[in-house]
């Protein structure tokens, strides 16, 4: 569904992203994880067109992502970026409801059955009873929670994610995660997330793309990453690590 | 169906019987006593199909005055409150920033420099005859805008925080230009100096047949925008994402925004505090949904102005006081106080 091919950013000379070749399958869940600076951000940010690359080129479903239209991308991925949504006051069901935006034509008035959809949406993501509510006068975690609302009422393919879970409590961190991972098995829907949360990565995704300094140290699944010895080479830290007791993954312990 | 729309049906007809009112009772002030029924019939006796039902009782002095000298002077009133109204809500909308007013990017530095030169070398272009200084003044504010563009596009891109600074720049250069004229000219100095604090004395209909089409046109081609507006408003990342193309709409949007006020300054010089206070003032009782704002600044900026044209002529009568005087007069206080009132943080 995505192919990244030889991508590479560099910004006024240095290098951000340095040839960068992987894939996504439809259905999968891609987490991208490594220290601060490896360029994960920033490949999100070329993924979701918001901006060039300097080499290479991201095939989605077929097609350069730079050749889509703004709108038209917007109808198959949605992002869920690092700030979230800014507190401008204005009701959580209209916030929402811009989700429905790729969909319209240019001036057509969103219908009933967009609505429609806003309150279903409202409903799966518990957030029916802030459906009033202004957005300035929530919490970073309800915030993130119509956040995610949004980009459900935009029925995207794939679902970008750059730490979403960053500024949360555990009880919404994991609230947000499993709301994305729901509606991955409900819709069959493609998702690709920068977590900071090595723990939190070797749970919720299928495969693991380990970036240092611009460049892919590995992909594999948890087990394959979540060594000791790939750590160390990439953190500079030794942390214990020890078998999940349910689920069987590796965890660490700093 | 939300709550936004039924606020707009619900205010917009009472915006518009205020205006009404506003501009009625602001026909009947002056030196000549005329009451407002007078005002209105003669209004009628102008309009084909309602002029039958109309008796010409009245004598040609008071046709004259209402219909040939303040009529046109409370129209254009409306429509210049009407477009620095709309130009200041897109403008703080684009830049997202509470301080833009439609000043900000040096439209009106560029179009009271214009003006100044025609008027210290009292050019009159041929085909444009008295229509030069605004045609002039238009011209010179667009070009300042455009330079700004084009200043804070650095790879293709431009960011919001150095257009702000592009208008700072450009404003202050073209100040300067226009304190030059100002020094170097003797007898225009009163002249341009009036100018520049705006009126609409001076003015008969043919200055509302040269503004009333921009303003009709960029008022509705820029209502086409308000879901956009708002979306901005969660910030462009997420309006990016959402299928926003950012750059695309800012610029659309700042040349809308920059064409009605330099319409709105040719005609009637720079008239502050208009663009900045009324959009606050909807946005302070109404909220910050650009659906509601746009079309209640609309009305809103051409109550207000009306209302301080009506003083600057009452006042001090027979002497007129400045009209950009009145507005931060009336303005700036009203505005402390809904700021103090107000419990939102946010503009």
């Amino acid at each position: 569904m995505l192919d990244l091919q030889n991508v590479s950013k560099s910004i006024e000379g240095k290098t951000i992203v340095n040839d960068i070749t992987f894939s996504v399958q439809k259905g999968s869940c891609v987490g991208l994880i490594g220290p601060n600076g490896a360029g994960k951000s920033t490949l999100v940010k070329l993924v979701s067109a918001l901006e060039k690359p300097s080499g290479g080129s991201i095939q989605f479903i077929g097609k350069d992502v730079q050749d889509w239209t703004v709108k038209k991308l917007a109808r198959h991925i949605a992002v869920l970026t690092q700030g979230g949504l800014d507190p401008y006051p204005i009701t959580v069901f209209d916030a929402v409801l811009m989700g429905r935006y790729p969909h319209l034509g240019f001036f057509e008035r969103e219908s009933k059955s967009d609505y429609g959809q806003v309150d279903e949406v409202l409903n799966i993501t518990g957030l029916t009873d802030f459906r009033d509510q202004m957005l300035d006068t929530l919490s970073g975690g309800e915030k993130q929670r119509v956040a995610i609302a949004k980009a459900m009422v935009q029925q995207p393919q794939l679902l970008l994610l750059d730490e979403p879970t960053t500024f949360l409590d555990i009880g919404h961190q994991k609230h947000i995660l499993k709301l994305v991972k729901d509606w991955q098995k409900r819709d069959g829907l493609t998702v690709m997330m920068v977590l900071h949360d090595l723990n939190l990565a070797a749970q919720f995704c299928d495969e693991l793309v380990l970036m240092d300094e611009g460049q892919i140290v590995n992909i594999g699944t948890s087990r394959d990453i979540i060594t000791s010895e790939t750590l160390e080479k990439v953190y500079h830290t030794n942390p214990e690590i020890i078998q999940h007791p349910t689920l069987n993954i590796p965890q660490i312990l700093l | 169906m939300n709550s936004k729309h039924h606020k707009l049906w619900l205010w917009l007809p009472i915006f518009l019987l205020i205006l009404m009112a506003t501009m009625s009772f602001s026909v009947t002030l002056g030196a000549a006593n005329i009451n407002w029924q007078l005002v209105w019939q003669i209004i009628f006796s102008k309009i084909p199909w309602l002029s039958d039902w109309v008796d010409v009782t009245w004598s040609d002095s008071a046709e004259t005055i209402v219909w040939d000298i303040r009529m046109p002077r409370v129209l254009l009133g409306a429509l210049v409150g009407a477009a620095l109204a709309l130009a200041g809500a897109i403008y703080q909308g684009v830049l997202r920033n509470p301080l833009a007013d439609p000043f900000i990017l040096g439209v009106s530095s560029g179009a009271s420099f214009g003006a100044s030169l025609v008027m210290v070398f009292g050019w009159q272009l041929m085909l444009l005859g008295r229509f030069t200084l605004p045609a002039v003044a238009f011209v010179s504010g667009f070009v300042s805008l455009l330079i700004v563009y084009f200043l804070s596009r650095v790879n293709h891109k431009v960011r919001l925080e150095t257009i702000i600074l592009a208008g700072v720049v450009v404003q202050s250069f073209v100040g300067a230009c226009l304190s030059l004229v100002l020094s170097l000219s003797n007898e225009q100095l009163q002249t341009i100096v009036f100018w520049m604090m705006g009126s609409l004395a001076l003015t008969d209909w043919s200055y509302n047949q040269i503004i009333f089409p921009i303003i009709l046109m960029v008022g509705v081609l820029s209502l086409f925008f308000v879901k956009e507006l708002n979306m901005l408003g969660l910030g462009e990342e997420v309006a990016h994402h959402s299928g926003v193309s950012v750059q695309r709409t800012r610029f659309v949007l700042l040349v809308l925004a920059s064409i009605i006020t330099g319409a709105a300054v040719s005609v009637s010089g720079a008239i502050g505090f208009v663009g900045l206070v009324v959009p606050h003032i909807i946005r302070l009782l109404f909220g910050a949904d650009y659906r509601v704002i746009l079309p209640l600044s609309i009305v809103g900026g051409a109550i207000f102005l009306v209302g301080a044209d009506a003083f600057s002529r009452t006042i001090l009568a027979p002497r007129e006081i400045p009209l950009g005087v009145i507005t931060a007069f009336l303005g700036a206080p009203f505005f402390g106080y809904l700021l103090r009132r107000a419990k939102r943080g946010y503009f």
